[in-house]
């Protein structure tokens, strides 16, 4: 047994604590989820000598959505109306229960990794369900192409977790986090890297960013995940919105916390709380600014070359489970 | 015991009512009785896994020179139990489904006395008692499988090719079961595991081989699954859900019973053949159900990827008890457990979904259908309740078991042998895979099916069934639900199967509810709050949604045309269909699944340059059925075309080879 | 430099090996294939300098030296001067596809970890461990030999192939008699030497660098 679950076990803090700590975890994740967007836009204009929105915009424009009417498509049903507050719910709970911020969050023993990805997998099938739901040619392709590369993307995600969860010896969050910081030297043995170099190729896939999707274009062929959204208006697409941007914090948090978790609260007092808001939100601006700067000297890669990527994606994970065997 | 043989006897009965009662009241009659005596079978089951206690029974009536073993341990209890539950929906089910099928005295007779084989063969307690039970079970699905005859001929080929596989299956087994009863002069259960030491290990290896050959045919394993899906889609609903939520997992209960408690666990290399073949399952089931247009055979390849990932658990399991790690083994076997009896569940459900479908549709290609939520509102929702379960949406019971049986995986990591970790790896990389193939397979299942425009009219006109059907789809679908959010309910019980399971048994050692607490496990999930936490954020979502859509003066959504690309018409046609959903996977995959390709131009009669029209046919066949069965049928339908010219109608050469061999025989003994 | 640091950057090093091995089945541009080869030159000579560092032993240094000039340098360059004859060239149709390839390279790296284990004396000692790392680079190799057909993917395969040994014989012995390394060495640059020699002439000959196409000279 390693010192810091020891530590962890040690000391379960008051339920209102936890539940404090996850609330702001949740705000964190809604505001810095379209400020991060936000953000990446406008890294990707200057980048291309445009002004670009605000950072802001998108929080502007998720106020403006909730205030529209809603509208929706004939002929659809009850998935229609279910699937963007599956989506939503999706996220907050999987940002309530992952350490961003504080290692004690309010599920009891914390969040699991394997938990968090399959709440994020539940999300992506609201989402696809909700794109066949009004029976448009765009809406099911989008859900196509959404499914067949989160199918492929999974190998790669759960046994990149398996090398952290093996180094870790648990699956549990805020174990491996606590590990992490009780033993830096982790993080530069070959497996940490080449894990995290896979998770970083499926969140790039599953948040739908460049090479794998690009998120700013409605070009119809090309889309993605837009085109599992065209059908939605009004309060409905800010649902929407609001969760795939939450979905992409959330990741983003996920993974700068598993690389560098300086400045995740282990010590449960408020100050120690708002350091590391301010913590994580230095480490994800920091890492969507480079995210952006990648994309903007990019191409999106033709659908049929994903594969390749996530089968890449796949080696290095083996790889870094492999290497957690070698090298101990 | 005396309210499980009620149970059986009272399937017996019901059977026999379904052959004499009048129309009249055959359908109801039988049906009432059979989910009577699963309400018994389930109560003793229950008594079992609740108590942990064990009986057992031994009468000289029924069989000659033997006699009949039954016993009941929580291994058997659960089985028991599981087909208890399915068989209850599945007989209220059948009510409504056989009256109005015309000519239902077959089914309604066979479907009792199925389900009677069903409880029996996890009781049979000696090797007689269970090979006869086992070939009833056989019998009773052949008859079963074939009641739709009639009106389906491909039935009559399906059942063909059940017929071969379950025969040459069974004969595995009882050469199997012979050598072991041989071996160890012993030929009830119990004496056989005491006289274990007789064994020498290539004698128990030669068991294990042949054994386990039968009970993955049985189970359906990758490559011994071609029977599955051919005779899953042809069954009638019932038939097919209690196949695929209960028969199927009779192979797993015969690999648990002979070759992990009779034969003691074994060498390592036994399990890993095991994962082996559980990851070949897993795979190729999920990847062919994601590649079907046709719901009962996407439903059936499921159930061999179900099949796939329960074997990687008990492989996992035996290979860590090998490796001497038995409370690792346990918690693989536990999650194995968990999963099959989550997949009676949610298969079940799915199963008779497709029947009503069916029923109300008279198709179950998913190119035909679509826009059924709107026409049959409940039967979608249970559906979709049972689909999202077997993709491991949390909150519902395939996540619980699928966790579950990571973590097994990822603890089985401390045993040694660089095998058993490559053994888990590889394991943990087939989960994944499957995990999202299974989600295309049902998101495309409920999308193109249920949801969007109906594309035919005979989806445009489907109607709800009728309450029976509902209420039995609605029961599976309720322990979908159950077993997800309290997982702890049946924790304990499959804690006890799992240590029945293991060879010398194993220490309890979890705590009810996933609060796994092991030496080195530490974590924990709590489904309950998980699911709490979700419904509370849409309750509260939705809720100030509605306020703010109040507030601006807006009280229902409004209703507008979907957006149609720029034209004024949205028609069905322009809806995705199920084979072109899957197409994207299917080129990824194209080198595993080898779709065939048809392209047929017609060229218009004056000029070879304009086009009259073009047939594009692509179809997805079994890749291993055409490798490796192929061949073997035409080289014995070869031999059968031989052999058919040697008797000639001639009475002087039937005469001649009768005279030939009395010879022969002659010459032989002198 | 400590001890303790040196066998990290042993790790480390080995780990970039493989690395770039995978990588070489990952790309399709020949310039890719180049400069992950490059890397992987380097990153064999850092494993040998921190070994030196690591034993203490000079000799394992100058082969550090030599390894670099060779196989990081020289040789390199002398494929990246015949790929820049014929820009934009790619291993366009493998036999075996790139998603598969990569899939059956994660198969071997699993397979050769199992070898490993094998002989359990392997995995005792901190650098000794790193053998499958090395015969995982080999087996790559030998894939990538078997599957590509541009003769410089096929070059590049038979130097992963070398590479690996030479990397499973630093790690199993320590740092191979110095002798034997530069022999070894030197003999590989010589065949390189001779195969672009061979490719600069069938690229005048038959204007084209595929191998399958060249099955017709057989008859």
């Amino acid at each position: 047994m390693t010192g810091a679950n020891a530590m962890l076990a040690a000391a379960t803090p008051l339920l209102w604590v936890r539940i404090f700590a996850s609330a702001l975890q949740v705000v964190a994740v809604a505001v810095g989820g379209p400020l991060l967007l936000g953000l990446m836009g406008k890294v990707r204009a200057r980048a291309e000598s445009r002004i670009g929105p605000p950072i802001t915009q998108g929080l502007a424009d998720l106020r403006k959505l909730v205030r529209k009417e809603a509208i929706r498509a004939e002929h659809t049903s009850a998935v229609a109306s279910l699937a963007p507050l599956v989506l939503l719910g999706s996220a907050v709970v999987a940002s309530a229960v992952t350490p961003l911020l504080t290692t004690s969050t309010i599920i009891t023993g914390g969040g699991d990794l394997f938990v968090v990805v399959y709440l994020l997998l539940m999300g992506s099938v609201a989402l696809a369900l909700g794109g066949l739901d009004a029976g448009t040619a765009f809406g099911g392709m989008g859900s196509s192409r959404a499914m067949t590369i989160g199918a492929i993307s999974e190998p790669a995600l759960l046994v990149a977790i398996l090398a952290m969860a093996v180094q870790a010896k648990t699956s549990s969050l805020p174990g491996i986090v606590a590990g992490t910081l009780a033993h830096p030297a982790w993080l530069t043995s070959p497996q940490w890297i080449l894990a995290l170099a896979a998770l970083a190729i499926v969140v790039i896939a599953e948040t739908g960013r460049i090479p794998v999707d690009n998120p700013s274009t409605h070009l119809e062929l090309t889309m993605i995940r837009e085109a599992m959204m065209l059908e939605y208006a009004g309060p409905d697409l800010s649902m929407v919105t609001a969760g795939e941007a939450m979905r992409f914090a959330l990741l983003l948090g996920l993974l700068v916390n598993l690389f560098f978790p300086w400045g995740v609260d282990t010590s449960r007092s408020v100050a120690a709380l708002l350091i590391a808001l301010v913590a994580l939100a230095a480490k994800t601006a920091l890492l969507a600014i480079v995210i952006a700067l990648i994309e903007v000297s990019t191409a999106k890669l033709r659908l049929f070359r994903i594969p390749e990527l996530l089968a890449g994606g796949f080696v290095l994970a083996v790889m870094a489970v492999t290497a957690g065997l070698v090298i101990k | 015991m005396v309210a499980y043989l009620t149970g059986l006897c009272a399937a017996v009965l019901a059977s026999l009512l379904g052959l004499v009662l009048p129309p009249r009241w055959r359908v109801r009659g039988s049906g009432i009785l059979s989910a009577t005596a699963c309400v018994f079978s389930m109560a003793s089951a229950g008594e079992v896994l609740a108590s942990g206690n064990s009986y057992s029974l031994h009468t000289s009536l029924l069989l000659p020179f033997t006699g009949a073993d039954l016993a009941l341990d929580p291994l058997s209890a659960l089985f028991i139990a599981t087909t208890a539950v399915v068989g209850f929906s599945v007989s209220l089910y059948t009510i409504a489904y056989a009256a109005h099928t015309p000519n239902n005295r077959a089914l309604v007779a066979t479907q009792p006395a199925f389900l009677a084989t069903l409880l029996l063969v996890p009781a049979a307690s000696s090797v007689a008692t269970f090979m006869i039970a086992w070939e009833l079970m056989a019998l009773t699905s052949l008859i079963a499988l074939l009641t739709e005859h009639r009106e389906r001929p491909e039935t009559r080929d399906a059942a063909q090719w059940y017929a071969a596989m379950t025969h040459a299956g069974a004969a595995f087994i009882l050469l199997g079961l012979i050598l072991l009863a041989a071996r160890t002069g012993e030929q009830s259960f119990a004496s056989i595991a005491a006289s274990r030491p007789l064994l020498s290990m290539p004698i128990a290896s030669a068991v294990f081989v042949l054994t386990f050959i039968g009970f993955a045919s049985k189970a359906g394993a990758v490559p011994l699954h071609v029977w599955l899906p051919r005779a899953h889609p042809e069954a009638p609903s019932p038939i097919s859900a209690l196949m695929s939520g209960a028969m199927v997992s009779l192979g797993i209960y015969g690999i648990l019973r002979v070759d992990e408690t009779l034969l003691g666990g074994g060498k390592l290399w036994w399990w890993l053949l095991v994962v082996a073949m559980g990851v070949a399952s897993a795979l190729f089931g999920a990847l062919h159900s994601s590649a079907s247009a046709d719901l009962k055979r996407l439903l059936a390849y499921s159930t061999v990827d179900n099949i796939g990932l329960v074997l990687i658990g008990v492989g996992a399991a035996g290979a860590l008890l090998a490796n001497g790690q038995r409370i690792l083994a346990s918690l693989a076997l536990l999650a194995a457990l968990y999963q099959l009896v989550n997949h009676s569940l949610f298969k079940g459900t799915l199963f008779l979904g497709a029947g009503a479908v069916q029923h109300a549709t008279g198709t179950r290609d998913l190119d035909q259908l679509g826009g059924l939520a709107a026409r049959m509102p409940l039967t979608t929702t249970l559906f979709a309740v049972a689909a999202l379960a077997i993709c491991a949406v949390p909150g519902l019971n395939g996540f619980a078991s699928e966790w579950l049986l990571l973590q097994g995986l990822l603890h089985g990591f401390a045993a040694h042998p660089a095998v058993t970790q490559a053994a888990m790896l590889t394991g943990v990389a087939a989960l994944a895979l499957t995990g999202g193939l299974t989600a295309t397979a049902f998101v495309k299942a409920i999308g193109t099916g249920f949801l969007g425009q109906p594309r035919t009219g005979a989806a445009e006109s489907a109607r709800e069934v009728a309450p029976s059907m509902v209420a039995g789809m609605a029961v599976l679908a309720l322990g979908c639900v159950v077993l997800g959010i309290l997982p702890g309910l049946v924790v304990p019980a499959l804690d006890r199967a799992a240590s029945a399971g293991l060879a010398g048994g194993a220490p309890n050692s979890l705590a009810s509810g996933l609060g796994l607490d092991l030496t080195s496990l530490k974590s924990a999930i709590e489904p309950g709050q998980l699911a709490a936490g979700l419904l509370a954020v849409v309750t509260v979502a939705w809720g100030g949604l509605k306020l703010a859509q109040k507030r601006a003066g807006f009280y229902r959504p409004r209703r507008t045309e979907a957006w149609g690309c720029g034209r004024e018409l949205q028609t069905p046609r322009m809806e995705i269909t199920a084979t072109s959903f899957a197409e994207p996977l299917q080129r990824v995959f194209a080198d595993v699944l080898r779709p065939n390709h048809d392209l047929e131009v017609t060229h218009i009669a004056e000029s070879q340059y304009f086009v009259e029209a073009i047939t594009f046919h692509r179809s997805v066949d079994d890749a291993i059925e055409r490798v490796a069965y192929r061949p073997v049928i035409s080289a014995m339908s070869w031999w059968g075309r031989l052999a058919r010219r040697v008797p000639n109608g001639s009475v002087h050469r039937y005469l001649a080879f009768g005279f030939v061999a009395l010879v022969l025989v002659l010459a032989a003994l002198t | 430099m400590t001890l303790g640091f040196s066998l990290d950057l042993v790790e480390l090093a080995s780990g970039i090996v493989l690395a770039t091995a995978v990588l070489t089945l990952w790309r399709k541009d020949l310039r890719a294939l180049i400069s992950a080869l490059r890397i992987q030159g380097i990153a064999l000579a850092a494993v040998a300098a921190a070994l030196a560092f690591y034993i203490g032993d000079a000799g394992i240094g100058f082969v550090a030296v030599v390894v670099f000039a060779v196989k990081g340098l020289v040789i390199p360059s002398l494929l990246a001067r015949v790929v820049r004859t014929d820009p934009g060239s790619r291993e366009a149709d493998p036999l075996i596809n790139v998603p598969a390839s990569l899939v059956v390279a994660s198969g071997l790296i699993v397979l050769s970890f199992l070898v490993a284990g094998q002989f359990t004396g392997l995995l005792s000692d901190p650098v000794t461990r790193l053998a499958p790392l090395g015969l995982a680079t080999v087996l790559i190799g030998f894939f990538l030999l078997v599957t590509r057909r541009k003769a410089i993917s096929q070059i590049v395969g038979l130097l992963l192939v070398d590479n690996g040994v030479a990397l499973v014989a630093f790690v199993l012995t320590a740092g191979v008699p110095l002798l034997v390394e530069l022999g070894v060495s030197l003999d590989v640059l010589l065949a390189v030497v001779v195969l672009q020699v061979l490719v600069a002439a069938m690229r005048v000959r038959f204007g084209h660098l595929d191998l399958d196409q060249l099955r017709e000279l057989h008859d």
